[in-house]
């Protein structure tokens, strides 16, 4: 197997706390890599050791075969998560400035900024300063800054955060055309499940610096089961863990667990076994406020193995 | 080579399309400058007595209009010893006459502000300037400093210590009073060629009582090129708060993940800054004229200046450059900027002279220890060509000592960028 990127027992500590703890990474050449995590999980300090900007704490990270600090600059494109722009300079004099940068020759250097605006919507706005964009040309800006160069990986760090839907889409579609026609690595962090889910050939779940499970979506989907999801909200839910008491108990149930003021229970063909529940919850007294169903996603499964919601 | 271009045309229309934050680099120091003159303007006019030393080489000559020997030099010497100051009965200056070793050595003592040498065919070159008139019957323009004619030119040499302000002054007033005596001498060979005037010894013996213009040059005239110095110095101060801006708002981090080097972007910042500084000099200079700075010297000593400032800038940037390696955020990197660039202007003599503190003698020159920063040599010069009206071989030496000290300083600018900056974060 072609693997561009891998990391071995990657550890980053800060002040004695493990950021990042013992990660193995192998990332395939040509594959969208999605980095799922929550907020603090140990994403960024990954990517940022991944890229060269950290120095890990131990560990070592190989760029095709060849150490992160032997590779030819401009290999890795990077996408922060901030945006990072000049805001005095207009899109294609910030472009042309980073080609520059990079040592790209000036003639291929106006055709790839020209065909970057173009697909990321920016066209228009080439001459318009950063200053004056809005918040979604920002970012889709800032991806271009990124890609100027051609670079074989494209380090994406969160980059649907706070992009309208329209803009999502745009970008979402242009990340799988860097894959499917370009031929690109693509490495994703997000918190989005959905993103995760449509983009990445295979997602690593990292949590407290440790990766807990690294798989495609179907796979990771299928490990906690088949099966619907059940929310329900109680009308008193200090009895939550009283409740769980008593469906954990049923054979209907595949599991049952509290997640803020729900009970998240997953069943197989939650809807026809949705009265039994229901009788037997008031049976024991309790009443329902709320109830909800829907298909297992990525974030059950990140639930099943943290016990906790991703935003949390 | 692009790379630096790129970084130098990114930073020119930052800078330019910023207009609060051109307003603020330009006109921060205009109001200082502004103070100073309204502050010290009318200052160094008090009616002080000045120590001039003199050496008086003068060989004499024959005057033509009733052939006696005639010595201008020791006429000279008794105009100075007898000036006196406008509506007053004090004199202007102390004239101690010695040699040139005795006053050389009186100078750097600070026991005399200034050294006048009256050379060897002053007279001579007199005599000549009289029969020119006399034939001519008309007035040749005379340079301040100097007494020619077409064949024989004196020239009365002016020296001193220009960090001095004492030499300032005095140098201004005795400038004043040669030219005034030789406006008197021709004036004089004017009238007694017309007829006007049978008394041919009167304008050897010319007395001054009141000399106009002995006011003319003040404090703020020592301190305007020492307000400049503080301006490119403040230079500092915003550099590195723009770098540090830089680094603050992560686009350094993406500058540092391509290929471009340290040298790159701190070269490439070097241009437009440094421009700035030449361009501060330009305004400065206007501005201080307009508020009194008698500026001295043509066209030529403001290119001059100009191009002593854009050194100076040089050095200044470097500084700030060094401040960005270590500042955190773009406020610790102005406080850190504010902390240097103060106690380094008041070290470089900007705001008032400071007690000689030799540490050695370089090429014949003795070498102080605020000599160690290249603004000190920033204002030696710019006083030499503004208010001294100097030429380029009065500021070769300090212009060779800034370019030495500035490349030190860039230096070690972009290693400590490269180090600190432009590395993996541990």
């Amino acid at each position: 197997m072609d693997y561009i990127v891998e990391t071995r027992e990657l550890t980053k500590e800060f002040d004695g706390l493990k950021a990042v703890d013992k990660l193995n990474l192998k990332i395939k050449k040509g594959e969208v890599f999605g980095f799922l995590g929550p907020n603090g999980a140990g994403k960024t300090t990954s990517i940022s050791m991944i890229v060269g900007l950290l120095l890990p704490s131990s560990g070592q990270i190989l760029i095709d075969g060849a150490e992160i600090q032997k590779i030819k600059k401009g290999t890795i494109g990077v996408c922060p998560q901030d945006l990072v722009l000049w805001d005095h300079l207009t899109c294609m004099e910030s472009l042309k400035l980073m080609g520059d940068m990079y040592e790209v020759p000036s003639n291929i250097l106006k055709e790839r900024a020209n065909y970057l605006l173009k697909e990321l919507f920016l066209l228009e706005k080439a001459n318009t300063l950063t200053i004056n964009l809005s918040g979604g040309m920002k970012r889709r800006l800032n991806l271009a800054l990124a890609l100027i160069h051609s670079p074989e990986i494209i380090v994406l760090d969160e980059p649907s955060e706070g992009l309208d839907p329209q803009s999502r889409r745009v970008l979402w579609n242009f990340i799988k055309s860097l894959r499917d026609e370009e031929g690109k690595t693509v490495i994703l962090t997000t918190h989005l499940m959905d993103e995760a889910d449509r983009l990445s050939d295979r997602i690593a779940i990292i949590d407290h610096g440790k990766l807990l499970r690294l798989d495609t979506p179907e796979n990771l989907k299928k490990e906690i089961g088949d099966g619907d999801v059940v929310e329900i909200l109680l009308n008193d839910p200090t009895e939550n863990d009283n409740a769980i008491n008593v469906l954990k108990n049923m054979e209907e149930i595949e599991s049952v667990i509290k997640i803020n003021s729900l009970l998240d229970i997953r069943a197989l063909d939650a809807v026809s076994k949705l009265p039994i529940i229901m009788k037997t919850l008031e049976t024991h007294g309790f009443s329902v406020n709320d109830l909800s169903v829907r298909q297992n996603t990525l974030e059950d499964v990140f639930i099943e193995l943290t016990g906790t919601r991703l935003r949390e | 080579m692009i790379k630096i271009l790129s970084i130098a045309i990114k930073d020119s229309k930052e800078l330019l399309r910023d207009k609060k934050g051109l307003f603020m680099i330009l006109g921060f120091p205009l109001f200082f400058m502004l103070i100073f003159g309204f502050a010290f303007g009318g200052m160094g006019q008090e009616n002080e007595i000045h120590n001039i030393a003199l050496v008086n080489y003068d060989e004499g000559a024959i005057f033509p209009l009733n052939n006696e020997k005639i010595n201008f030099g020791n006429n000279l010497t008794q105009v100075l010893n007898d000036v006196k100051y406008e509506d007053s009965e004090k004199h202007i200056f102390n004239i101690i006459e010695t040699n040139e070793d005795e006053a050389n050595d009186l100078i750097k003592q600070r026991d005399v502000d200034a050294l006048l040498i009256i050379p060897e065919n002053f007279s001579q070159a007199m005599v000549n300037l009289i029969n020119f008139n006399i034939n001519s019957n008309g007035v040749m323009p005379i340079n301040s400093n100097s007494v020619s004619s077409s064949n024989v030119t004196a020239e009365l040499i002016i020296r001193g210590d220009s960090s001095f302000t004492d030499f300032g002054v005095s140098q201004a007033i005795l400038v004043g009073i040669i030219g005034n005596y030789q406006d008197e001498i021709v004036n004089n060979i004017k009238n007694s060629v017309s007829g006007n005037s049978n008394n041919q010894t009167q304008y050897i013996t010319t007395e001054v009582e009141s000399v106009p213009g002995t006011e003319s040059f003040t404090m703020f005239d020592f301190l305007a090129p020492g307000m400049m110095v503080f301006a490119i110095l403040l230079l500092a101060t915003t550099v590195a708060a723009v770098l540090t801006r830089e680094v603050e708002s992560g686009t350094l981090t993406r500058l540092k993940l391509s290929r471009m080097r340290s040298f790159d972007l701190l070269f490439g910042g070097l241009i437009p800054w440094s421009l700035i500084a030449a361009a501060q000099i330009l305004i400065l200079l206007i501005v201080a004229i307009m508020v009194g700075f008698h500026w001295q010297g043509g066209l030529n000593s403001i290119l001059l200046a100009m191009f002593v400032g854009l050194i100076g800038g040089v050095a200044s940037v470097s500084l700030g450059m060094i401040i960005a390696a270590f500042a955190k955020n773009d406020r610790q990197a102005t406080n850190m900027g504010t902390l240097i660039t103060v106690p380094v202007s008041f070290l470089s003599g900007a705001f008032f002279q400071l007690p000689q503190v030799v540490i050695g003698n370089f090429m014949g020159n003795p070498f102080q220890i605020y000599d160690i920063l290249p603004w000190t040599h920033t204002l030696y010069a710019l006083r030499t060509v503004l208010t001294f009206g100097g030429s380029w071989n009065d500021i070769s030496y300090q212009v060779g000592w800034m370019l030495i000290l500035t490349s030190i300083l860039f230096a070690i600018s972009v290693f400590l960028f490269a180090k600190i900056r432009l590395r993996a974060e541990n």
